[in-house]
């Protein structure tokens, strides 16, 4: 059976105002691909981002706190993996967000994408997140001993 | 009749340097048309818009000199930390 192209079977996004299990996720993302009996894509890539226990200046975090804009945040994702969708020639997206008060070691992101080769599955997955970390409007603030402070810019590469 | 008018949004450390979230300014209908970079100097953050300061009107990313009309929606959008 051929694959759906990226505009049949569209992005998948949930923002989570709590804890969420990527692996859980993963796997509804992969079920919903191969509902009805379609051949699960050949190529997937996958990238699971989580909190550290630090922050930029290395202090114990108590928790990252993640703001965003409740509407053009999720339009802003939609704009940018249909793009990189059609750059890419990618078959299916799924991105998961926190919002709100994330824990060190908890989920903060998933980005999964699938194609029919591991090229555009890693390249277009790994311009995905990039475009997540400059383009689509999240803040963090980092709490460290009941101060919180505004995160400007993202980390190394 | 309604007055002509339209919301202001800041977030994160812009919202808070100013104290408030959301507002909504009157303009008037017989003047040109406001933009993100005409409004600024009302909203009490200093006389001009900070390099990365990024402005999004009606929810996409818009340029500085986009005139405005009643009912818009313009946000101040301080640097972005996503993923």
């Amino acid at each position: 059976m051929a694959h759906p192209s990226a505009e049949e079977r569209p992005l998948q996004l949930r923002l989570h105002p709590a804890c969420f299990d990527p692996l859980s996720a993963l796997a509804d993302w992969q079920r919903n691909l191969t509902a009805g009996g379609a051949e699960a894509p050949a190529a997937e890539a996958h990238f699971i981002g989580r909190v550290r226990g630090r922050t930029a200046h290395g202090a114990a975090l108590e928790a990252l706190e993640l703001e965003h804009y409740p509407g053009m945040t999720e339009t802003q994702i939609e704009r940018i993996a249909t793009a990189i969708s059609h750059r890419h020639g990618l078959l299916a997206v799924r991105v998961d967000h926190r919002v709100g008060r994330v824990l060190p070691g908890e989920a903060i992101v998933l980005v999964a994408v699938a194609a029919d080769r591991r090229g555009p599955a890693q390249r277009g997955g790994q311009e995905l997140l990039e475009a997540l970390k400059h383009e689509a409007p999240f803040w963090k603030r980092e709490w460290c001993g009941g101060v919180g402070t505004w995160v400007e810019g993202n980390t190394a590469f | 009749m309604s007055t002509a008018s339209i919301t202001v949004r800041l977030f994160a450390s812009l919202r808070e340097q100013a104290g408030w979230g959301e507002l909504s300014l009157a303009i008037t209908p017989d003047s040109p048309s406001p933009t993100p970079a005409s409004l600024w100097p009302q909203l009490g953050l200093g006389a001009a818009i900070p390099p990365q300061v990024r402005v999004a009107v009606n929810q996409a990313f818009s340029a500085l000199d986009q005139p405005l009309q009643s009912g818009d929606e313009v946000a101040f959008l301080p640097p972005i930390s996503g993923g």
